[in-house]
């Protein structure tokens, strides 16, 4: 199943770690191992839009959390992409959920609202998560909480554009000026933001409130770069302006509580008012559950969506070719089309349905293997449960 | 598990003032019917009458000035019971002082058998109409898990009302939170306090339990006329109770070790636990289990939060099944709250895949029938048999779809939700009046 459409009875051929036929009517080459779909639906690998796989292992386990460095002094300069690590198991548990991507956050830095630069990741066996560092930067406009009194939103879209301010006038003034002493910015934060404010590298800002939401697109107004809103539960309300300005939401669509006055508005419907609207569209899963089960959640968080009349393809969109376009990698993810690199699954039914799981994944054109540590408990304890052991 | 002496009856100081709302005499054709008591009827009918079950099967006449709905092609369950929620208690929006101050732990005493959750209850939380909208019709309300005896929990009707009384299900069995392992330790280590250890939580247990006993013998020696009358002691006299099997012990536990080591805790003083919540190392235990007659009540997928639910997998509820354990699901989340058909999918569907026989009509028993046994309300509720109350879900497709949703909800045979009239859709207090609700025009 293409973004394109339904191809039914199609066969995939691929060679190279790449798509090289998609269709009907393919002719098989002699002597290559073929995998039978038998009949069931074949999607590109799923792309999280919001995690921190990699970055954590045990939640309340300190030691084992590289997700923020609100310790080390760094700001915008702060990239998670040094610290990915490849053996943490909730990658093949990912995997197995029919995820083949995702993008690797950094949850807070010292310098508020940025929380430094995030990652693609490839859910592949290969020793290197890594697939494209610098893919965004992040930033959190949260007004106070109790974590933080005292921390007017006021106060963080003010650094906000100061940072990016003075980013730019840095820029202006060549690389060997200094920055201005009255910016409680470093230089090395400052020159982190230099790819936002030349438009290759977008600057994702997570936000609530419709207030937010409507400052978010004015600051790219403003400034002439690339936003993109995450976990912006209140975005359906300006979904008008959202479409008019191109500016992507990644939602949650299971978010519909009014966890803080800053989601008073939150509803199911939200996704499917966004899509109607044209808004560009990429999903996550609640963040207790988007790291530890990242792709089952991400499905139902799809499911659900589609439940509150999010269209079906729509739903695969957001998670696919759609992600992708969001997070510019369209050119070689996210399609099942000739060249593109065969990330794929092959699916035991409706992969939006609980009951249906991945049959084959594959990253990069290899099948890899879908054994977890999970299973491997499962196994060892089954004996038990059958009386064989 | 009768002592000798009862030390006192459990007397709740909040008794219930709920009143069913009228019942809407309803009969059901042609749906698909998981009943909880473990059947599944195929293009059947359901006829609910003065709050009750009536009748369900394939033929049966509309008595005159019933409601007929056709339910072809939809599903018929329970109203789903959620065996372990904090709705309420720490209502949201979580503003600084739940956050900081949440009313679900008393935390500073680890001894606090006492207390009683229905003291915390906001019936205006929005979360309940949120899992009433996902089918939920009971849920019992626990203290949280920061002390050994976190005190009594509560049983909860699902509908809109004024008071916490006018919530509680008439006369539910009395529950008492306990909870072991990681979170008591880490909350009297944060308060540089005992207990701090695994160690000092079970001599805690065992405390407790020594001074319960020696209450309670002095409260029976002075009844037969020996002795001077102990002077009232709430904490003792809770636990007293429920060592004489008067309060039904829900505790939250979740490794293996810690489960065994309280078990034998138990059994020294006679107690009998009725579940362990969370019990996430439960698959590694099934013979204990059924040997102690404690009931599992587990997550579908949830893991890695914390160090004790590292070995957490999403066979666990199937696995125990298929050893013949009792096990539930739970929410302990107003998001997961409102979707525990799907954390029955999801349990069901791992089970299935690793070879397990667990069909929708065992795995439905898992969020209805099963949470009203552990509740001591299974006479009542958690299966749709003549007689009981007319807790109904009607499911616009099969519950175990990511794409159902609750069509109708039936509490005590009263519509409580329709999902295409929002006149009968509950609203807090909270969201009325809300601007960013409205849709703008």
């Amino acid at each position: 199943m293409s973004t394109a459409g339904r191809i039914k009875n199609a066969t995939i051929l691929v060679q190279d770690a790449r798509i090289v036929a998609i269709g009907a009517d393919i002719d098989v080459p002699a002597g290559i191992q073929v995998i039978n779909a038998n009949g069931n639906i074949v999607t590109p690998g799923l792309i999280a839009s919001a995690t921190y796989l990699g970055l954590v292992e045990v939640g309340s386990s300190l030691d084992t959390d590289d997700r923020s460095a609100s310790s080390e002094g760094l700001g915008a300069s702060f990239d998670v992409r040094y610290g990915l690590n490849f053996n943490s198991v909730l990658i093949p548990i990912a995997r197995a959920d029919g995820l083949t991507h995702a993008v690797v956050m950094p949850s807070g830095s010292s310098q508020t609202p940025f929380a430094g630069i995030g990652a693609l990741i490839n859910a592949g066996t290969g020793n290197d998560l890594l697939e494209e560092p610098g893919i965004a930067m992040f930033a959190g406009i949260d007004g106070p909480s109790s974590s933080k009194p005292g921390q007017s939103r006021s106060a963080e879209w003010i650094v906000l554009r100061r940072a990016l301010s003075e980013a730019r006038a840095l820029q202006d003034r060549g690389s060997g000026s200094e920055p201005d002493p009255e910016v409680p910015l470093r230089r090395a934060d400052l020159e982190a933001l230099g790819p936002v404010l030349d438009g290759s590298m977008p600057l994702v800002i997570r936000t609530q409130r419709e207030s937010d939401v409507r400052q978010a697109v004015e600051l790219s107004v403003d400034f002439g770069i690339r936003v993109i809103l995450y976990q912006a539960d209140e975005a359906w309300r300006v979904a008008e302006l959202l479409a008019k300005h191109k500016v992507p939401v990644i939602l949650d669509p299971m978010a519909n509580l009014p966890r803080r006055f800053d989601n008073i508005g939150a509803r199911l419907e939200a996704a499917a008012i966004l899509h109607r609207a044209g808004v560009p569209l990429a999903l996550h899963s609640w963040e207790f559950q988007m790291s530890h089960n990242a792709g089952q959640e991400l499905r139902q968080a799809a499911g659900i969506g589609i439940a509150n009349g999010l269209p079906w393809e729509a739903a695969l969109e957001s998670l696919t070719a759609g992600a992708a376009r969001i997070w510019g990698i369209e050119d070689h993810i996210g399609k099942l089309e000739t060249g593109m690199i065969a990330d794929l699954v092959i699916w035991s039914g409706d992969p939006f349905e609980m009951t249906t799981r991945p049959l084959t994944v594959m990253v990069d054109g290899y099948a890899v293997p879908l054994e977890t540590r999970q299973t491997r408990l499962r196994d060892r304890y089954m004996p038990l449960i059958r009386g064989t052991n | 598990m009768t002592g000798p002496a009862h030390a006192q009856p459990v007397d709740n100081p909040f008794p219930s003032t709920y009143q069913p709302a009228a019942p809407e005499d309803t009969l059901f054709l042609d749906a698909t019917i998981l009943d909880g008591a473990g059947n599944r009827h195929e293009r059947a009918s359901l006829l609910i009458r003065d709050g009750r079950v009536a009748a369900i099967g394939s033929a049966i006449d509309a008595p005159g000035g019933v409601r007929v709905i056709d339910a072809d092609g939809r599903w018929i369950t329970p109203g789903i019971v959620d065996p372990h929620s904090h709705l309420g208690s720490g209502s949201m929006p979580y503003t600084p002082v739940e956050l900081s101050a949440w009313d679900v732990n008393e935390i500073g005493d680890p001894a606090v058998p006492h207390l009683y959750v229905e003291t915390t209850i906001r019936t205006q939380d929005p979360g309940f109409a949120a899992a009433l909208s996902g089918g939920v019709t009971s849920l019992q309300v626990l203290p949280g898990s920061a002390n050994l005896f976190g005190g009594y929990s509560v049983v909860l009707k699902n509908v809109p009302a004024r008071t916490p009384q006018a919530m509680k299900f008439p006369k539910a069995p009395p529950g008492m939170k306990m909870a072991c392992g990681e979170n008591p330790k880490y909350n009297y280590s944060e308060l540089g306090r005992s207990p701090k250890s695994r160690m000092g939580i079970v001599a805690g247990y065992q405390e407790m339990f020594d001074d319960a006993m020696e209450y309670r013998d002095k409260l029976a020696r002075f009844r037969h006329g020996q002795g001077d009358e102990p002077s009232h002691d709430p904490k003792l006299a809770a636990v007293a109770a429920a060592l004489d099997g008067e309060v039904r012990i829900h505790f939250h536990c979740y490794r293996a070790d810690d489960m065994a080591i309280v078990l034998d805790v138990a059994r020294h003083y006679g107690l009998q636990i009725t579940a362990f919540h969370h019990a996430s190392e439960a698959y590694k235990i099934p013979d204990l289990l059924v040997k102690n007659d404690v009931c599992s009540v587990v997550f579908a997928n949830w893991w890695g939060f914390k160090m004790e639910v590292f070995d957490a997998i999403r066979e666990n509820a199937a696995m125990l099944e298929a050893y013949g354990a009792c096990v539930t699901l739970h929410s302990d989340s107003a998001i997961t709250g409102q979707r525990l058909n799907l954390e029955a999918a999801k349990a069901m569907a791992a089970g299935q895949h690793a070879g397990l026989d667990i069909t929708r009509e065992v795995a439905i028993q898992w969020i209805t029938f099963n949470p009203a046994r552990i509740l001591g309300l299974e006479d009542r509720i958690g299966s749709l048999e003549p007689g009981k109350n007319a807790d109904v879900v009607l499911w616009s497709d099969d519950p175990f779809s990511t794409y159902a949703r609750a069509d109708l909800v039936y509490i005590d045979g009263a519509l409580a939700y329709d999902r295409s009239d929002a006149a009968m859709q509950p609203v807090s207090d909270f969201i009325l009046g809300q601007p960013a609700r409205e849709t703008r025009p």
